[in-house]
């Protein structure tokens, strides 16, 4: 029987770090029937494939959170019309239960209403009012409700307020404790402070909430996963804050049991340590959130309403209820609710949000519009092509989801290590104990010697307590968390900002391979040129009277009813100078050769130079200027007006506006740019030479480029392929990088690694920049991170004690860990700030037509 | 169900290593302790209570991820 395989994302509550990570992954593949594991701390998602006849969600559930975490639920309430009996319960119950993600469902009958429980992201409220509807009744959501980025917000704003109440417990009494702790050193001050406050019991006492109210997660979240064979940073912060509380309470009970006695009662290392750790939880759920702001902002496009014609009416509707083939009315400063094909009116729409395209662009009947753009000046009427996850805006916040999903090779690497390291540094914890218990504390103890920016004398503190001291310190300043969210952080961060000028990168690898890039392959046609000809010069002859546009017209009218390309470019060329092309009264096709045709008694000859032979029209005085054209790789054509020599007229696939620019910012990156073509090597060169290209495929078939690009890779370099998504798929395929560029809203459909909307060359400039600014903040961040435990590791451990005579309190580690965290967020948030070398504030060209927009308010709409 | 039942034999097999491995370091400590200088008893105490406790965290998600993947192989 084949093997059923469903995909799934499932939401992860609790993660704090890599090693989480690695736990949260190894519950879901020890299950059975489960594979392709892959979470993503940074979106605090896990994607798997599961097969549903040997797995269920429910058993997802457990094994997440018997490993101390959680697969969040939300809960709807939805109206239900039309039910009448207990059996109408029963259907709609059972319709909302057999749905994916759904976990319990409860109809009320008499309150008309059902109680849903479901895991967000695995099932929508759409799917769900569709299968009530399904079973024939009437679904609306209760409430405006959560949608899922405000379910996302609504957990960060969660976790931003308990870790806030912690934190203000935590803070207060250990600055409380902190100062009673210190009050024989507090001088004048004493007389402000009562002395019952420095008592070790009283310490004791105020510490004690601290510990088992704010610091409790660590503890039952560090069991949780202890007892099912997995350890995380928690593990670190409870043995740290219970080694230190535990001694501070035996030392003040039993002063005399020979742990150091009152000298050794650190209390408020306890009561601040765990200040520390939760102040880094807390601004850690306060900036984490802000690297994700590009998909919010995406999210935040999608429409909630729209205007659709029924029956003639307006009637607005959810835009998650809009069917194929609804006609909807859209406003002035409307969004669009969904794509579809405008059927009436004219507008300018702005489009900024979705392809980075800086102006807006003009809609006329016929032109597709994009659901989430804004309507600016007219009204108009479209008709829905593309509804629900079919819309361009969906399908882009899928593969930018997707994407943040997806783990960098270099973010792996981080994870391993990280995952392996809280046992690691618990070994090293016992080896830094039996050090300074059996020999160090002998060595080197120095009764005068204190903890780093305090006045705190270690001198009654025993063997002891000084070595499980710097044991403890070990513990709390190796913490990776930063190690954790240096990579997700800014893959987060870089993806959202490639979105945000068009280019959608499919995965953490995608960044991770285009930053590496050494070589640049373009597609000639279509990528680098227009991919299709066009008049590039006219030539008068000196013997002729006609001037350059009499030529170019009498030329167009010759080939006006021709069908060949070339002809088809010299009539576009003559409309487009504004010249009149009339209907000519003959005309004659002459195979190979060219036209002839006659207007008002003017004869035309339109052809190549074999033709003028034949018809003894002698170009002699041209051709030097023909060859020169020729050489630049257009085609000449010879026109003679009235069996004389009128001049000449060059047609050529040109290049696109922006080529040359782009071509010159990627030599400024260093790297090496190759155009590959069919085209014959004159014609190639001639391309090349004007676009600034160093290196030139020619007349290489369209199969030959994985070759080609294969060769290139052989000789070590990094390529990346810049073509059509549909032509150029293997090339794509076969480099590192393969950009398809151009593919403009359909991005499911293309293949490639990187996605550019618009058909503007100076992307694959933007790509690159954006993977080379998010790959910098990486590597700054894992520097950071590594930094802080490998300056903090030896520190800790007392590695400097034997010439400083002072050791790092645990306290003080806590905070430092807690900064490298915030730093490392911190950092990845500079990446807001980043904006392309190539310039995107003026216009291009296929904006370029809307220069007279007129306001077609009245004529839709608006009645 | 067989989940469960699994996950309750991982646990109870690998209580039965992980805990000798981590009161054997614990007693090894103290015997240490006992030939290697002049500690106060309790001091001795608390550093094996310390050692046996890191051990116990060293050694317990190790072998429990151990048993869970032989128990789980023998099982599918």
């Amino acid at each position: 029987m084949a093997k059923i395989v469903s995909e799934i994302t499932l939401p992860i509550n609790g993660m704090t770090c890599a090693s989480c990570v690695s736990h949260v992954e190894g519950a879901l593949k020890n299950l059975p029937g489960v594979s392709n594991v892959t979470v993503n701390l940074a979106t605090n998602k896990a994607n798997l494939s599961y097969d549903p006849q040997r797995v269920k969600l429910d058993d997802m559930r457990r094994a997440v959170e018997d490993v101390g975490y959680a697969i969040p639920t939300a809960e709807l309430t939805l109206d239900v019309r039309g039910m009448t009996c207990a059996s109408c319960v029963d259907h709609v119950e059972g319709a909302l239960k057999e749905l994916r993600g759904v976990q319990e469902a409860v109809v009320n009958l008499g309150l008309n209403t059902a109680r849903v429980v479901y895991v967000p992201g695995v099932v929508s409220t759409s799917a769900m009012k569709r299968a009530v509807r399904e079973v024939g009744y009437e679904a609306q959501e209760r409430s405006e409700g959560a949608d899922a980025l405000d379910r996302e917000r609504q957990a960060r704003e969660d976790e931003i307020k308990i870790q806030g109440r912690n934190l203000m417990i935590a803070g207060i009494i250990g600055l409380v404790v902190m100062i009673g702790t210190f009050y024989e050193m507090l001088g004048p001050l004493k007389a402000f402070i009562p002395e019952w406050l420095s008592y070790k019991w009283v310490l004791g006492l105020l510490t004690t909430p601290v510990v088992f109210g704010p610091g409790r997660q660590f503890f039952t979240n560090s069991w949780r996963g202890l007892k099912h064979g997995v350890t995380d940073m928690n593990l670190l912060y409870a043995t740290g804050i219970g080694a230190a509380y535990g001694i501070a309470v035996i030392n003040t009970l039993f002063p005399k049991a020979g742990f150091g006695g009152e000298g050794a009662t650190f209390f408020e290392s306890a009561a601040l340590l765990t200040g520390f750790i939760i102040l880094g939880r807390w601004l850690e759920a306060l900036t984490r959130g802000r690297t994700s702001e590009a998909i919010r902002k995406l999210m935040k496009l999608q429409p909630k309403v729209a205007r659709v014609m029924r029956n003639d009416r307006e009637e607005e509707i959810p835009a998650d209820e809009v069917e194929l083939g609804d006609v909807i009315l859209v406003r002035p400063g409307e969004s669009i609710a969904v794509d579809g094909e405008v059927t009436e009116g004219y507008s300018a729409v702005d489009e900024s949000m979705l392809t980075g395209e800086s102006l807006p662009v003009e809609k006329k009947a016929g032109d597709a519009v994009i659901g989430g753009t804004i309507n600016k000046t007219g009204a108009f009427k479209f008709k829905a092509t593309r509804v629900g996850k079919e819309t361009a805006l969906a399908q882009i916040i899928k593969l930018v989801e997707d994407a943040q999903a997806s783990k960098a090779p270099i973010q792996k690497l981080a994870d391993w290590v990280a995952g392996h390291f809280i046992l690691g540094v618990h070994l090293l914890a016992v080896v830094v104990f039996l050090f300074w218990f059996f020999f160090g504390y002998q060595l080197f103890f120095d009764p005068n010697s204190s903890f780093i920016l305090s006045p705190y004398k270690l001198g009654e503190i025993g063997v002891f307590g000084f070595s499980l001291l710097l044991s403890v310190t070990v513990l709390v300043i190796s913490c990776p968390c930063a190690v954790g969210l240096a990579t997700p952080s800014a893959m987060m961060a870089g993806t959202g900002k490639g979105a945000e000028f068009g280019v959608l990168f499919k995965g953490a690898e995608a960044i991770e391979n285009t930053s590496k890039l050494q070589t640049i392959v373009f597609d000639k046609t279509g990528t680098l040129t227009k991919g299709e000809p066009s008049v590039t010069d006219v030539v008068v002859s000196e013997q002729s009277l006609v001037k350059d546009d009499q030529l170019l017209r009498f030329a167009a009218i010759a080939e006006k009813n021709s069908e060949h390309p070339l002809g088809e470019a010299i009539v576009h060329g003559a409309e487009s100078r504004g010249l009149q092309v009339v209907e000519p009264d003959t005309f004659n096709s002459i195979p190979g050769h060219g036209v002839e045709a006659k207007v008002k008694k003017t004869e035309i000859l339109l052809g190549n130079r074999k033709l003028m032979k034949e018809r003894s029209v002698d170009f002699s005085a041209m051709l030097t200027r023909a060859e020169a054209l020729e050489v630049d790789g257009k085609t000449v054509m010879f026109v003679a007006v009235d069996a004389k020599p009128a001049g000449l007229i060059a047609v050529a696939d040109t290049l696109k506006e922006y080529s040359a620019e782009a071509i010159k910012h990627l030599h400024k990156l260093g790297l090496e740019v190759v155009m590959i073509t069919g085209d014959n090597r004159r014609t190639a060169d001639a391309i090349a030479r004007k676009a600034g290209i160093d290196r030139v495929l020619a007349e290489v078939l369209p199969q030959d480029k994985v070759e080609e690009v294969k060769k290139l890779q052989a000789q070590g370099k990094k390529v990346a392929m810049v073509g059509d998504g549909v032509n150029d798929a293997p090339a794509l395929a076969q480099a590192e990088v393969g950009m398809a560029i151009g593919s403009g809203t359909d991005v499911a459909k293309e293949t490639g690694d990187v996605i550019l909307i618009k058909d503007d060359i100076r992307d694959v400039v933007v790509a690159l920049e954006v993977a080379k600014a998010t790959m910098r903040k990486v590597k700054q961040n894992l520097f950071w991170a590594f930094f802080y435990n490998t300056l903090g590791i030896p520190l800790g451990a007392g590695l400097f004690y034997a010439f400083a005579s002072v050791v790092i309190s645990p306290e003080l580690a806590g905070l430092m860990m807690a900064v490298s965290s915030i730093s490392v967020t911190l950092n990845t948030l500079l990446l807001k700030n980043f904006k392309p070398s190539v310039g995107r504030g003026h216009k291009s060209k296929q904006g370029s037509g809307n220069t007279q927009l007129r306001s077609a308010t009245a004529s839709v709409g608006d009645d | 169900m067989e989940h469960e039942q699994v996950e309750k034999e991982v646990a109870r097999r690998s209580a039965l290593i992980y805990l000798p491995i981590s009161i054997g370091s614990a007693l090894l400590f103290l015997l240490a302790t006992a030939f290697s200088g002049d500690y106060p008893l309790m001091t001795r105490v608390g550093g094996m209570v310390w050692i046996g406790l890191l051990t116990l965290i060293v050694s317990m998600p190790i072998v429990i991820s151990r048993m869970k993947k032989q128990l789980q192989g023998k099982s599918s």
